[in-house]
C-alpha cells in the first residue's frame, strides 16, 4: 500500500474521545494539527532502510513544531534526514515553502508534480538553497575549526557570532578548538551554528541529549523563540517523552519506520492509540477487562498506596460483580484519591471494571492495580494486536 | 599475556628490530664519503638522473592527486556502481610484479597496442617507448594503486554529515569538500602521498621495461653497479634516498601527530 492510500481508521476520537488523533490500520498517520496558514513542510516519502521501511507524511505550517519520539533505531533520525535531503527516499518526495527539496529518482509522482511548463522534470533545489537547519549529535562539529569559526561558518561575516554564541552560553570560549570542548559544549555550537543563519526549516536531531537537564529548559526556548521569529517550522527527534512534550505543538510517535500516532503533546499519553504506543509513552501494566479493550497504569500519574511491591496501587470497593469469561469483572468504586502536583486523579467515585479470576465479595475493600478510565488507554482487540 | 611483557624487555625487542631495519642505512653511510660522492657526481651522468625523477615523479604524483583523487572520494562514498570491481583494478597494479607491469605497459604505450599507435601517431619522440613520457606512466602504474587506496582509506574516515552540514550551511559540494573534507582527510592524504612519492621515486621494474631512458636514479644505480660497481652504484642510492625519504618521513610524523589528536578529540 502506497503512503498515498494509506488508509485511516477510527482511533479513540470515534470512541468519543473528542480531538485525538488516529493511527493508521497501515501504521502511517499525519499531522494533524489544523494548518491555519499555507502549507509550509510537506513530506510523503518513503526510505528503505535496511531492516524495515520508513515511511511518514508530514505537513507543517509555519510556526509549528512536531516532535518525533520513539525508541532508538524506530527510524526517526531518517526521517529527519530525508526531510533535510541528505537521504534519498525511494519513493515520494519533500516540499518546503513549495520547493522541492527531495524527491525519489525517477518517481512517477516527481515527474508529474515536477513537470515544469517546458516539461522537463523538477530537480531538488540545491542543499545550500533549502533553508534548513540541522543540528545533529556533536560528531557534526566542525573537528578542525575553533568554535567562532564553526559558528561563522558559511555565514561569510562574523558580525553576529558573538551574539549567538552569548546566547548558547558559549562565549567565553569562542576560539577553543573542539577538542577541548565537553559533549555538552559541543552541542551548542552546534545549535549556534544553525540559529545563525535564516532557516525555514530547523531539524532537531537529540540536540540536548549531553547538555545538564538545568540548561534544557533555556536553550530551548531560544530555539523556540528562534522558530517563531522566523515563522519557520522545527522537528525535534528525541526518545524522552517530557522533552518532546515540552518542544513540540504535536508528538508524532515513530514505530519501526512508522509514524503509529501523532497527537497533541497531552492527548497522546492521554489516550494513547495502541498499547505499543501507551507503552512508548511509559504505561508499564495492561489489564483486560473484556474481551477487546484493556486499561493500562501509568506509574508517573498515580499516588503509590499501601503496598509498593504491588506496583501503583489504588483502593476502592467493589460495588457489583459479573461472571465473565473464566472470571468475574467487577466494578469498583474508587476511594478518594488526593491530588498533588503532577498527580492526575479522575473522581472519587468512579468506577473501575476489573477482570479478576476469584468473585470478589460485594461490598467490602477491595485492592486493585488499575486506574481511573480518563487516564487510561483503550484498545481495540485488532489495534493492540498491530501495535 | 603481552600485558605481563617486561618494559625493558619490550625496549630491547625495539630496539633489535629498529637496529636491523636501519643497519643498512648506517652501513651506506660508512662506505660513502664526502670525497667519493664529489667523484661521482663530477662523472657523468652527474645530477641529471636525479633531476629527471625528481621531474618524472612530480609529475606522476600530480596525474594521481588528479586522477587519483576523485576515485578515491568516489569509492570511499559508495558513489561508484560496482566499487569492488573498481579496487580490484587499482589493486592489481599492485600485485603484479613490476616486470610484469613493465610488459603489459608495451601494449599501452608501445607499438603492439591500438592506444600506444594512437598516442606515437602524435609524436613518437614523445610518447613512445623509451620516453620521458613512458617514465611518467611506468611511476604512476607502480605508484598510484598506493595513493588511491589510502586516499580512499583517508576520505572514509570523514563522516559525510559533515559535508552535508557544510552544504546546508551555504556552501557549493565543492567547496565543503575543499573546506571541510579534504583538512580533515588531509593527515591520511598526506600519507598515501608520501608513500607514493617514494614508490615513484624509487620504481625500477617496469620503468626497466618501458623506460630505460632517460635514465632516472634507479635505472642509473642498477647501470652504474654493473658498470663501475658498488662505491659508485651508493652514491646514487644515497642521492635516492635523500631526494625520496624526508617527505615520506615528514609527512608520517605530521599525520601520527594529526591523528593522534583527532583520537583525543573522539575520546573527549
Amino acid at each position: 500500500m502506497s503512503v498515498a492510500e494509506g488508509t485511516r481508521v477510527p482511533g479513540p476520537e470515534s470512541a468519543g474521545v473528542p480531538g485525538s488523533e488516529c493511527a493508521a490500520r497501515a501504521g502511517i498517520a499525519r499531522t494533524g494539527q489544523p494548518a491555519t496558514g499555507p502549507t509550509l513542510l510537506e513530506g510523503d516519502f518513503v526510505v528503505t532502510r535496511r531492516s524495515f521501511d520508513v515511511m511518514a507524511q508530514i505537513s507543517l505550517a509555519p510556526g509549528q513544531r512536531l516532535s518525533l519520539f520513539g525508541t532508538s533505531g524506530a527510524g526517526k533520525t531518517t526521517i529527519l534526514e530525508a526531510i533535510a535531503g541528505t537521504v534519498t527516499p525511494r519513493r515520494g518526495e519533500v516540499r518546503l515553502d513549495g520547493r522541492l527539496v527531495n524527491a525519489a529518482p525517477g518517481s512517477w509522482r516527481s515527474r508529474r508534480r515536477g513537470a515544469t511548463p517546458a516539461g522537463r522534470r523538477e530537480q531538488p533545489v540545491a542543499m545550500r538553497h533549502r533553508g534548513i537547519a540541522v543540528v545533529r549529535q556533536p560528531t557534526s562539529v566542525f573537528p578542525h575549526l575553533s568554535v567562532r569559526k564553526n559558528v561563522a561558518y558559511g555565514l561569510g561575516h562574523a558580525r553576529d557570532v558573538a551574539a549567538v554564541l552569548g546566547v548558547v552560553g558559549l562565549d567565553d570560549v569562542q576560539e577553543a578548538m573542539p577538542e577541548m570542548l565537553s559533549g555538552g559544549q559541543r552541542q551548542r555550537v552546534c545549535l549556534a551554528r544553525a540559529l545563525a543563519r535564516p532557516f525555514r526549516a530547523l531539524l532537531l536531531d537529540e540536540p540536548f541529549s549531553a547538555i545538564d537537564v538545568s540548561s534544557r529548559s533555556e536553550l530551548r526556548d531560544v530555539i523556540i523563540d528562534a522558530v517563531r521569529r522566523q515563522d519557520a517550522v522545527a522537528l525535534l527527534v528525541t526518545h524522552d517523552l517530557t522533552e518532546a512534550q515540552a518542544f513540540g505543538h504535536q508528538i508524532a510517535v515513530v514505530d519501526r519506520g512508522r509514524l503509529v500516532q501523532i497527537a497533541d503533546a497531552d492527548l497522546l499519553v492521554r489516550q494513547p492509540a495502541t498499547t505499543r504506543v501507551a507503552s512508548l509513552c511509559g504505561y508499564t501494566s495492561f489489564l483486560d477487562c473484556s474481551a477487546d479493550r484493556k486499561w493500562a497504569l501509568h506509574p508517573d500519574r498515580f499516588i503509590e498506596g499501601d503496598h509498593p511491591d504491588r506496583g501503583i496501587v489504588l483502593s476502592g470497593t467493589v460495588a457489583s460483580v459479573q461472571a465473565f469469561g473464566s472470571g468475574f469483572a467487577c466494578d469498583i468504586i474508587g476511594a478518594a484519591v488526593s491530588s498533588s502536583a503532577d498527580v492526575v486523579t479522575g473522581s472519587p467515585r468512579t468506577r473501575i471494571p476489573v477482570h479478576v479470576d476469584s468473585p470478589p465479595e460485594v461490598g467490602i475493600e477491595w485492592v486493585v492495580t488499575a486506574v481511573d478510565p480518563p487516564l487510561v488507554s483503550r484498545v481495540t482487540g485488532a489495534e493492540e494486536q498491530e501495535g | 599475556m603481552l600485558g605481563r611483557v617486561p618494559a625493558f624487555a619490550a625496549v630491547g625487542v625495539s630496539a633489535v628490530v629498529w637496529i636491523v631495519l636501519l643497519a643498512p642505512f648506517a652501513e651506506l653511510l660508512s662506505q660513502v664519503s664526502f670525497h667519493s660522492i664529489r667523484q661521482g657526481l663530477d662523472q657523468p651522468p652527474g645530477l641529471a638522473p636525479l633531476w629527471t625523477s625528481l621531474e618524472a615523479s612530480s609529475i606522476a604524483l600530480g596525474a594521481m592527486i588528479v586522477l587519483g583523487t576523485p576515485l578515491a572520494y568516489l569509492l570511499a562514498r559508495n558513489r561508484l556502481k560496482a566499487p569492488r570491481l573498481v579496487e580490484a583494478g587499482i589493486v592489481v597494479p599492485l600485485l603484479m610484479p613490476p616486470l610484469v607491469i613493465g610488459l603489459l605497459l608495451i601494449f599501452l604505450i608501445g607499438q603492439a597496442g591500438p592506444v600506444g599507435r594512437v598516442v606515437q601517431n602524435i609524436d613518437p619522440n614523445v610518447f613512445g617507448v623509451n620516453t620521458f613520457f613512458a617514465l611518467v606512466v611506468a611511476e604512476f602504474f607502480e605508484a598510484a594503486p598506493y595513493f588511491i587506496l589510502a586516499a580512499t582509506a583517508a576520505f572514509a574516515t570523514v563522516d559525510s554529515r559533515l559535508e552535508h552540514d557544510a552544504q546546508l550551511l551555504g556552501d557549493r559540494p565543492l567547496n565543503a569538500f575543499r573546506k571541510v573534507t579534504l583538512p580533515l582527510a588531509a593527515p591520511g592524504l598526506a600519507t598515501g602521498l608520501s608513500i607514493a612519492w617514494a614508490r615513484a621515486m624509487g620504481a625500477f621494474g617496469a620503468v626497466l621495461i618501458v623506460a630505460y631512458n632517460p635514465a632516472g636514479l634507479p635505472i642509473t644505480i642498477d647501470t652504474s653497479f654493473i658498470a663501475f660497481g658498488l662505491s659508485r652504484a651508493l652514491v646514487f642510492a644515497l642521492l635516492l634516498i635523500v631526494a625520496a625519504l624526508p617527505l615520506p618521513l615528514l609527512a608520517f610524523l605530521w599525520s601520527a601527530r594529526a591523528r593522534s589528536r583527532r583520537s583525543v578529540q573522539m575520546a573527549a
